[in-house]
């Protein structure tokens, strides 16, 4: 009876193997089910898992369909952010003190500054390191209008000089300067060609990387997702939230490309620019205003920025789904 | 003086008042801009039209006129849209490749005016007809697409030539 009771445990250890082995493989099949969109990369035993986000700790990587020129990055953690509120913000619509409050709460603590959506901006950087993934702001000051309401590339600049030369606003290399306009102000190409822009120049001494975004009730049909957004003080009010998206477009770019030799692709296209005016999956808010973040006590609809690693694509968060509309 | 000399001196005096028509040519700028809504839609329509060029599909390019579409360039009677897309078509005509950029557009509701400057190698009867040109097009909006009502067109330079390697931003994307 031996032989028989040696061969039964032999046997019994087989089915108890193949089982332990069978289910170890149904967990695996599990963790390698892909969400919708989610990018799968070979394991390299035959099998796919997700790609990981990344690269946080390795400077520069590259081909995932953006390219790194040589120049540098901003590293600030957080990246200080200048408001240079220009034109009447006391005013009627979209041009109140509702709209400054409200981008105050958005680059504020604790708000778009450290989001999972920022964190995409982690996975670009330069020789000596990588974006932090945060930014706040840090200083505001109000021009009523020095340089008048008809507006080109050198008022602006006048207008921020001004600043830093009075030390209204400290002259930062490693901040961003952002030039918001009130509704009645017109900038050369704004509306027709663009909704904002950035750029750099030597500003009081120092390379001062600046961006324009003019409040885009100017043109709704141009410039803003759509006419009542997630945060309207009343329907057809979606100036703020429109100025949020464009904010959130220069913003990223001013970091990842401050000097204008850093991050972009063959064609020129930046980070943001690869998906402007691309939002993914959105939910709707009691006022019927689509969106698709929430933090800071508020809903926001942003467009999506271009991950640098897991082949590149445009998500909402960092290590997410990638979406192409 | 001799009649060359003042041929060229002619010649010269037309070209400079030609290249001053605006009192003042700003620079361009050195900014990477975030493009409207309408640049993105048109910028899209513009390339998918000039590709139909390329692939000669006919049904596509006319499906993207309207039916009293005109080209009109310089020193040359208007062109119906029949007969451009006959010009476009012809064999020995070849759209090599292309780049547009510097898109505006003015929206005008159910029409818009779009403009933009394009760079492009081609061939006419074995000869290059490269070029950079200032387009200016009128769109207009038919049962919910969009098509071309008019384009008008002048010559920057017969000397151009497609950029190689990465563009670097120059504010003209």
């Amino acid at each position: 009876m031996a032989a028989p009771l040696g061969k039964l445990k032999f046997g019994l250890a087989f089915v108890l193997v193949f089982l332990v082995a069978n289910g170890l493989f149904a967990q695996k099949l599990r963790e390698h089910n892909a969400g919708p969109g989610e990018k799968m990369v070979p394991a390299g035993d035959g099998h796919a898992v997700p790609a990981q986000a990344g690269p946080i700790g390795q400077a520069v990587v590259t081909g995932n369909g953006i390219n790194y020129n040589g120049g540098p990055v901003l590293k600030g953690n957080p990246v200080p952010i200048y408001i240079i509120w220009y034109g009447n913000w006391n005013g009627t619509g979209s041009n109140t003190q509702a709209t400054v409050n409200l981008i105050d709460t958005f680059l504020g603590a604790n708000a778009l500054g450290g989001s999972g959506y920022e964190r995409i901006n982690t996975t670009y950087g330069d020789t000596t390191g990588n974006v932090s993934g945060n930014l706040q702001l840090s200083k505001q000051v109000f021009d009523t209008g020095s340089q008048g309401t008809r507006l080109r590339n050198s008022r602006i600049s006048a207008a921020i000089s001004a600043q830093l030369t009075s030390g209204a606003l400290p002259t930062d290399p490693n901040g961003v300067y952002l030039f918001l306009t009130s509704s009645n102000v017109s900038e050369s190409g704004f509306c027709t060609q663009f909704c904002g822009f950035h750029t750099s120049q030597t500003l009081n001494g120092a390379d001062i990387k600046w961006a324009f975004i003019g409040n885009v009730d100017r043109c709704p049909s141009g410039c803003e997702i759509q006419t009542t957004g997630p945060n309207s003080p009343a329907a057809g009010v979606g100036g703020a939230d429109g100025m949020v998206n464009v904010i959130t477009h220069e913003s990223e770019e001013a970091i990842t490309d401050p000097d204008l030799n850093a991050w972009f692709d063959s064609a020129g296209n930046e980070d943001a620019d690869k998906c402007n005016f691309k939002f993914g999956p959105t939910q709707t808010a009691a006022n019927g205003a689509r969106f698709n973040q929430t933090f800071a006590g508020h809903n926001w609809m942003m467009q999506m920025e271009w991950e640098n690693s897991r082949g590149g694509g445009c998500d909402q968060t960092l290590g997410g789904p990638f979406f192409t509309n | 003086m001799h009649f060359g000399t003042s041929a060229i001196i002619a010649v010269l005096g037309i070209t400079s008042l030609s290249a001053a028509q605006e009192p003042v040519k700003p620079p361009l700028t050195h900014r990477i801009i975030t493009a409207t809504r309408q640049v993105s839609l048109f910028n899209g329509l513009e390339k998918e039209l000039l590709q139909n060029v390329q692939s000669k599909n006919q049904k596509a390019i006319e499906s993207a006129l309207t039916d009293d579409c005109q080209i009109y360039q310089p020193d040359a009677d208007p062109l119906g849209g029949p007969d451009w897309i006959d010009s476009v078509m012809a064999k020995d005509f070849s759209l090599k490749s292309f780049m547009i950029r510097q898109v505006s557009v003015v929206d005008l509701g159910d029409s818009a005016v779009v403009n933009y400057t394009r760079v492009q190698e081609a061939t006419y009867k074995s000869k290059p007809a490269n070029g950079e040109f200032f387009v200016v097009d009128l769109w207009k909006k038919a049962g919910g697409l969009w098509k071309l009502a008019s384009r008008y067109v002048s010559r920057i330079s017969s000397t151009a030539t497609m950029p190689k390697g990465p563009i670097p931003p120059t504010g003209k994307q």
